[in-house]
């Protein structure tokens, strides 16, 4: 398997693998598309570690992350979760948007985010102590508005703090090359409405464009697509709802790539 | 006879006017964009473009340039004046609309691209030339749209007013004469004003070159001569008059306050009648024009001061700085209060209300390991199932789900300036529908047993900032409330960033784990001072900004239509409603809190 890519923004590769070595838990904050779960992958594979990835939701019980009793024709018998596999065999447990899950579920987290790297099992009243390899990182999206929504302070209060951004416009076009095949005028421009419509954010749309959809819109140009259709389908629409922000990102789209009238 | 004679001239003058129209005009009426049509969009572009977020795009007044002008041009009046794009720090003012090109796309591009040279753009009279040449070639170097759009126009406007050739071979070299015969709708103008200061220009040159009266005017802007006047100091527009004789005018008059209030067609009569226009510096605010302190009326309400009142910060945005206890905030209570009832009107909201809240299953927390329940929890039974020696394993494993209270604490903080005096219909003011709402959302927080305070403020300068408690953290709602409620009495203005500062001061000390600030308002911030416009705007959202740092989220309500710009900027894209018909102020303002924390 090709290695993974990942271009590091600043110093982020070597904080991680820093605390890798030092066994500190780490959490990464950054906005949707930005590159976590890439970067996380990626670190996987430069330490030779398994990455165990949660996704979170409001439904997800501490069983869930720790295991449970499943039943076979033999009786029951226990299923470890992702979370106690990481801790047994060592690899990175992941859980992404940890701030979705229910404040009492990451409880759980406190005893081997700390100096004691233990995950006791009720259940079946197992003391596990953490691999040498076991290293968990959590990200969430600091983006989203609910009040009720947030982080629990001494949860927060465990983990080394990672923050991600969009790449800076250098960086982010030789991800698009890479990642998109784009040429590379096309990928400057993508880069430079990218540019544009992030001084938006907060104002006028919620999030703002992400690298990710970047890569979209090149791949769908890289394939022969129309580049303003590219971007429109790519870009402009997944970004808003309302009329009036959307025609002002098409008249954006149009003053970089020309309208094609017979499409 | 006569009537068809009239008639007859009438229909003349008609052909007349369309002739001379078309020969010096060549505006293209049928495509003519206006800038109120598209004043939103362009607004979001200049975000797009980066332009500084505070700033304001409006409509910009005639400007007198002196140009060569045909013959035919002369006789008809035109080609004297102008509207010139330019920018101050507040704003970037732009023509009311455009018909310079044959199609409605060209006139359009023509307002995106005048935004986006206004951010590339910082001109001075001295240098209007390098700094338009600078911004054209950045902006058509980078977006093709522009550069194609740029040329065509450049080409069709140098066909269409031969004074314009400049534009094609300009250099350092272009004499200034040509370049001032006549304007560049493509480029950015210096304001009025420095060029004013800068060229010493005699005022009553100006006076003396005025036109004759027209007969008619179709459309108002077209045919005004605008004036620019600085009335940024303080000390001008000041009343040599005892006010005791102001005073007697005031008795002797009769004002119908309804029928002043129908104002805008009335403007509009009189600015039609008038020659001139003069267009101050300042934003609308009547207060600063005559500024008089009355002796107030003795009031029923007995407002007690608590303490002398302390002093906070208030940031500066032009010395990017904070001003060191500069507010001076004065807390108060009502004391004079008659206890009510819920009033009879409100019964049925509240009820309404009462009963959807019942229906929302709020936070549900759920119990496991029960002996008995809603539903059997499959891993509990499974663990039963598993254990060895299974009768002297408890039967636990039913599941239940149960409300509870959150843990929320949220401070509501009313603006009751004067502006809240004005009516939503001709029974309805802006005030009386913040006090339903606030008794309201009372009833609805006191159903969901959510903790809540309420306070309102207004203020007289930075001296006095009033801030009033209604309900505090500690407060039972009840009768008292209601009454407090009920006696709130709009008064002076709106300085928000200070209310919001002492209000995030007093969440702050609340142990709750979630802290939700909704401030209820019906307007822009503003106060008799400086702090209006930019400066008003900025504080405010400094306010914000740190009360988001203390981990508490703002939220704001209000019943202004035009407001949505400037929210956006303050509180962010999400963080606001605007409420369209006010008497639906009391149910969205509970729907918008539930759904805040649902």
């Amino acid at each position: 398997m090709s290695k993974t890519y990942y271009l590091a923004q600043s110093n982020e590769v070597e904080l991680f693998k820093a605390a890798a070595e030092m066994d500190l838990p780490v959490l990464i904050k950054g906005p949707t598309g930005c590159g976590k779960t890439r970067f996380i992958e990626a670190m996987g594979e430069e330490l030779g570690r398994d990455v165990y990835t949660v996704v979170c939701h409001d439904d997800l019980s501490a069983a869930d992350l720790v295991g449970r009793h499943l039943i076979d024709e033999n009786g029951t018998y226990w299923q470890d979760g992702p979370l106690t596999k990481a801790v047994r065999n060592g690899g990175i447990c992941y859980l992404d948007e940890i701030i979705e899950a229910r404040k009492d579920t990451t409880v759980v987290l406190h005893s081997l985010a700390d100096y004691r790297r233990v995950l006791p099992i009720d259940r079946t009243g197992e003391v596990i102590q953490a691999h040498p390899d076991f290293m968990l990182v959590v990200s969430y999206n600091p983006g989203y508005q609910n009040v009720l929504k947030g982080m629990k302070p001494s949860t927060k209060q465990r983990f080394i703090s990672l923050t991600f951004n969009y790449p800076k416009a250098e960086i982010e076009k030789e991800v698009l090359l890479k990642e998109s095949d784009v040429d590379d005028a096309t990928a400057q421009k993508l880069v430079d409405i990218a540019g544009e419509i992030r001084q938006l954010t907060d104002t006028d749309i919620q999030e703002a464009v992400s690298t990710r959809l970047l890569i979209y819109a090149g791949k769908l140009i890289s394939k022969g697509f129309d580049p303003y259709q590219a971007c429109m389908h790519s870009i402009v629409e997944s970004l808003s709802d309302e009329e009036d922000v959307l025609e002002v990102l098409e008249k954006l789209i149009s003053l970089h790539f020309e309208k094609n009238s017979n499409v | 006879m006569l009537h068809y004679w009239l008639e007859f001239e009438e229909s003349i003058g008609k052909v007349w006017d369309k002739y001379l129209n078309r020969k010096v005009h060549k505006f293209h009426e049928e495509q003519r964009v206006h800038f109120t049509d598209i004043s939103k969009s362009l607004n979001i572009f200049h975000h797009l473009m980066g332009g500084e977020k505070g700033k304001d795009l409006q409509v910009t007044d005639k400007r007198y340039v002196d140009t060569s002008r045909t013959a035919l041009q002369k006789l008809s009046f035109l080609g004297k004046e102008f509207f010139l794009t330019w920018q101050d720090d507040d704003s970037i003012y732009l023509p009311a609309s455009f018909a310079y090109f044959p199609t409605k796309e060209e006139n359009e591009m023509l307002y995106y691209w005048l935004i986006a040279m206004s951010v590339h753009t910082n001109v001075t009279d001295k240098n209007l030339i390098e700094q338009n040449q600078k911004a054209m070639h950045y902006l058509t170097n980078k977006y093709s749209g522009f550069e194609k759009f740029y040329f065509n126009a450049s080409e069709y406007l140098i066909s269409k007013y031969e004074q314009l050739g400049f534009i094609k071979s300009l250099d350092e070299k272009t004499d200034e004469d040509l370049i001032n015969d006549y304007p560049n709708p493509m480029w950015i103008y210096p304001s009025a004003l420095t060029i004013n200061a800068a060229n010493n220009l005699n005022e009553s040159d100006e006076d003396l070159t005025r036109e004759e009266d027209k007969d008619e005017s179709d459309v108002l802007e077209m045919k005004k001569q605008a004036n620019q006047i600085d009335d940024k100091h303080e000390t001008d527009g000041f009343l040599a008059f005892l006010p005791e004789s102001l005073m007697s005018i005031f008795e002797q008059v009769n004002v119908d306050r309804m029928e002043d209030d129908t104002f805008d067609e009335n403007a509009l009569y009189h600015a039609e009648d008038l020659d001139e226009i003069t267009i101050g510096q300042k934003q609308a605010n009547l207060s600063s024009r005559i500024k008089m302190d009355f002796d107030l009326q003795p009031d029923k309400t007995l407002m007690y001061p608590i303490g002398k009142g302390h002093y906070i910060d208030e940031w500066d945005y032009l010395k990017n700085d904070y001003l060191i206890n500069y507010v001076r905030i004065l807390p108060q209570v009502n004391t004079n209060i008659i206890p009510i009832e819920l009033p009879s009107r409100l019964k049925k909201t509240v009820r309404k209300i009462q009963a959807e809240l019942d229906l929302l299953k709020l936070d549900r927390i759920k119990n496991d390991n029960l002996p008995y329940g809603d539903e059997i929890n499959i891993d509990s039974w499974i663990e039963y199932s598993s254990h060895q020696n299974k009768s002297m394993h408890h039967q636990k494993f039913y599941t239940t789900f149960e409300k509870k209270t959150r843990d929320m604490a949220t401070l509501i903080l009313a603006d009751v300036s004067l502006s809240t005096e004005s009516g939503i219909t001709q029974e309805v003011r802006i005030i009386d529908v913040i006090k339903d709402s606030l008794i309201v959302f009372s009833e609805a927080l006191e159903k969901l047993q959510d903790k809540f305070a309420i306070y309102t403020f207004s203020s007289l300068q930075n001296k006095k900032v009033y801030f009033t408690i209604i309900k505090n953290f500690k407060n039972k709602y009840d009768d008292l409330i209601r009454g407090r409620i009920d006696s709130i009495k709009p008064e002076y203005y709106t300085r928000m960033g200070a209310a919001i500062r002492e209000s995030a001061k007093i969440l702050d000390k609340q142990q709750s784990a979630n802290k939700l600030l909704l401030i209820i308002s019906d307007g822009k911030p503003n106060d008799e001072d400086r702090y209006d416009g930019r400066y008003g705007i900025e504080d405010t959202k400094k306010a914000i900004q740190e009360v988001k740092k203390k981990g508490i989220t703002p939220f704001c309500i209000t019943v202004d239509l035009d407001a949505k710009e400037y929210l956006s900027y303050l509180f962010g894209r999400d963080g606001f409603a605007v409420v369209r018909d006010g008497q639906k102020l009391p149910k969205v303002l509970t729907e918008v809190y539930i759904n805040l924390t649902k």
